[in-house]
């Protein structure tokens, strides 16, 4: 294995939430040595950074792929693009292609981990479209980082119960979606006086909350762990809220796109904003930023879906929902940091530690020991998040959006996976 | 074609929403679609603003009326007409909405009136395309030529809208006359109101600008006119409307109710109607009271007003005196 040595670097460990400047050495695959300053060896390929950013790659916890393409949608694209995006660690959706309901499922992504230079770990259904529990134990066995509904919120409450308390006899995390199934029944937009001028089918944001509430009666009733897949909407924060000060084993997900948009966005019935869920009101967004200050949110997800331009030819609610957002992620929370509603620290927590924590996973950490999954970006480059400047071209909320801040290097395992510049 | 009495010339080559328009550009279509009403109830065929012009009628949901005035309103004008619909093979074929709306583009019409189901569509084919579009109407988003009709027929009979009093009654959820007639007679100055029963209200209604009612006998006081809108069979199943002896029973529109609004209401409805449900049929046959067949009649000379002005506005218009195609 090389030796990595980064020197003049600003070490930001969100774990810790130590910032300052520093050297930082890899070997091994691992994180070797942090100091103030450490002297070269024969031997280390020294990478001057000048100032710039070191943290932990980061830890993406939803991102949806079809493990049967070979092409945009596919697992290589996926992984090809979260190298480019700074993510060093995908954790593959249970709904991606026909769903992960068995461990066989999983060949495709052990097999393209073979070459893939991002770490891939797949999540299972809990339970599958025909009313059916996954094999969750075999899947949790075989590596799942959680099981969950994968985005279908099941209507029967009897089997989310079994599916709680059968997934909390592993000590799993069972992901449910936050919608009621039949208030969401065959709506693309949240329920508002801009949507329904604008005559589109839509659900209230009350759904949301209805569902987090009954998944903390569930959590009550069965002890098991429940994390909200996606949660988007300041009610249903609220209702969090009140379920962690009951000190029910619940925690939450934002997707990065509730966090740069509202609902403004579709005004032009614009399919790129075609979302699920959909995007909500700006008192919702800022919600869900303070809800990050307030430690309440345990991860910032991608939720990328590479759409193609069929599937995003339509009008506005035939279009399919969906964003390819993993080049976005770091650049979207680098952007909030900028505006100044977000410290650094507080943008990297939830893509680096939060889902570490969350997951078990030991990297996401600048630590001596841990897996060398590095970032170097700088945190104040404008971009514009253009097709072209992209590994993944497809359908994004994020087109031609300026952000803040650019992958430089991206380090998995001690191997440089990503760097554009050289 | 005359353009007495405005120095601005319509500046829309398209019409997908009320929203695009200005209380100017709406004077603009009545005039012109005053004219043509006479002409049109005198038999005159003068007025040939789209010899030569194609345009395409492309329904994807059906209808017979709407398609119809469009057809006749672009026929008059001299406009050679296409109709595409939703069982016709051409839209069935499994090809996507993106190639059908390249493909028949790339025909070269000079306008398309789309009909969709889905709000937004009249929107995406324009977008799509670049081809001037007119919105025949999309999901429950819009229906602007409705809403100009329905404006254009009170405007007839009263002189102007502005200060009068009318009543939208019915399913103002699902109805996209009701969300273009809201922007329109707002635009007007007219005081709107909206009845219906909860659940077939949007939630934020109250916030249009109108004043939102439960009860139709309170809503009617002081009306100069009531829109009675179609109810859908498939709502009374849908858990939104218990049967349609109660809709009948709280909204349905009849003589006696009527005398809560002012002396002399108008009756209105965008057809097709449900008799004996909605709006009872001896009122909707009153000559006195319902002006709904005057609505279909001024439907063709404002969907004319509407083709010649947007025609006209159209960077790609190609059918002048020198480039027309023989007719």
């Amino acid at each position: 294995m090389s030796t990595l040595l980064f020197r003049g670097a600003r070490l930001i460990d969100p774990a810790t939430r130590h910032d300052d400047t520093g050297d930082l050495r890899v070997r091994g695959g691992v994180i070797a040595e942090i100091a103030a300053h450490i002297e070269p060896e024969p031997g280390d390929r020294v990478i001057d950074l000048d100032g710039a950013v070191l943290a932990p790659a980061l830890i993406d916890g939803r991102c949806r792929v079809n493990p049967a393409s070979s092409g945009a949608g596919g697992i290589d694209a996926a992984a090809r693009a979260a190298a480019a995006g700074g993510i060093g660690t995908l954790i593959l959706a249970p709904d991606s292609g026909a769903g992960f309901t068995r461990p066989e499922h999983f060949a495709p992504v052990d097999a393209a981990a073979l070459t893939s230079p991002v770490r891939l770990i797949p999540a299972g259904l809990a339970i599958d479209g025909d009313g059916e529990m996954g094999e969750i134990g075999q899947m949790l066995r075989a590596g799942a980082a959680y099981v969950g509904d994968g985005g279908r919120p099941e209507p029967d409450t009897r089997l989310v119960r079994r599916a709680l308390a059968y997934a909390g006899g592993f000590d799993a995390w069972t992901a449910l979606t936050c919608e009621d199934a039949a208030l969401a029944r065959g709506t693309c937009a949240t329920e508002s006086d801009l949507s329904m001028r604008m005559g589109l089918p839509a659900r209230p944001a009350a759904g949301e909350r209805l569902a987090v509430e009954r998944a903390a009666v569930l959590a009550e009733l069965t002890g098991a762990r429940i994390l909200l897949d996606r949660i988007t909407t300041a009610m249903a924060l609220r209702a969090l809220e009140s379920a962690l000060a009951r000190d029910l084993d619940m925690a939450a997900t934002v997707p990065v796109t509730h966090l740069m948009f509202n609902e403004m966005d579709t005004g032009g019935f614009d399919a790129r904003y075609r979302l699920e869920p959909p995007l909500r009101s700006e008192e919702d967004r800022l919600a869900l930023i303070r809800a990050f200050q307030a430690g309440a949110i345990s991860a910032v997800v991608s939720d990328h879906r590479a759409c193609t331009g069929e599937a995003k030819a339509h009008p506005f609610p035939e279009a399919q929902p969906g964003s390819a957002n993993l080049e976005a992620l770091l650049p979207a929370l680098l952007s909030l940091a900028a505006e100044g509603r977000l410290s650094l620290i507080e943008a990297l927590w939830p893509v680096t530690a939060g889902p570490a924590d969350l997951f078990g996973l030991d990297q996401g950490r600048l630590a001596p020991g841990a897996p060398a999954d590095l970032i170097v970006f700088d945190p104040d480059a404008p971009v514009i998040h253009a097709p072209r400047h992209r590994v993944c071209s497809a359908s994004s909320a994020f087109d031609q959006r300026r952000l803040t801040g650019k992958v430089l290097i991206t380090v998995v395992e001690g191997a440089i996976i990503h760097q554009p510049e050289s | 074609m005359s353009r007495t009495g405005f120095s601005y010339d319509f500046p829309h080559a398209s019409l997908v929403s009320i929203g695009d328009l200005n209380p100017l550009d709406v004077r603009m279509i009545f005039e012109r679609a005053g004219v043509h009403f006479e002409n049109n109830r005198a038999g005159v065929r003068a007025e040939r603003t789209l010899d030569g012009a194609t345009l395409i009628n492309l329904f994807f949901e059906n209808s017979t009326r709407t398609l119809a005035s469009f057809e006749i309103a672009a026929k008059r004008l001299g406009a050679h007409v296409i109709n595409f619909s939703a069982g016709s093979a051409s839209i069935s074929k499994g090809e996507s909405l993106e190639d059908t709306a390249l493909t028949l583009a790339a025909m070269r019409p000079d306008i398309q009136v789309v009909r969709h189901s889905a709000a937004g569509a009249a929107a995406y084919f324009e977008r799509v395309t670049g081809v001037s579009t007119v919105n025949a109407g999309d999901g429950a988003h819009e229906h602007p030529t409705q809403a100009l009709l329905d404006a254009f027929t009170l405007t007839r009979r009263w002189g102007e809208v502005g200060g009068r009093r009318i009543l939208i009654l019915g399913d103002i959820l699902h109805s996209r006359v009701a969300r273009s007639n809201v922007a329109l007679l707002n635009m007007l100055h007219a005081d709107v109101r909206l009845c219906a029963p909860a659940t077939l209200l949007p939630e934020d209604a109250d916030r249009w600008g109108v004043q939102v009612f439960h009860d139709l006998d309170d809503a009617l006081e002081g009306c100069d006119a009531v829109m009675a809108l179609r109810i859908q069979r498939e709502r009374m199943s849908g858990g939104l409307i218990p049967s349609d002896r109660e809709y009948r029973a709280l909204y349905g529109l009849d003589h006696a109710r009527l005398d809560q609004a002012a002396p002399g209401c108008l009756v209105m409805h965008p057809g097709p109607m449900n008799r004996g449900v909605e709006i009872d049929g001896a009122l909707a046959d009153d000559r006195e009271r319902a002006v709904i067949l005057e609505q279909v009649e001024a439907g063709v000379a404002v969907r004319m007003a509407v083709l010649e002005l947007i025609s006209a506005a159209s960077p790609n218009q190609r059918y002048d005196d020198e480039t027309g195609d023989a007719s």
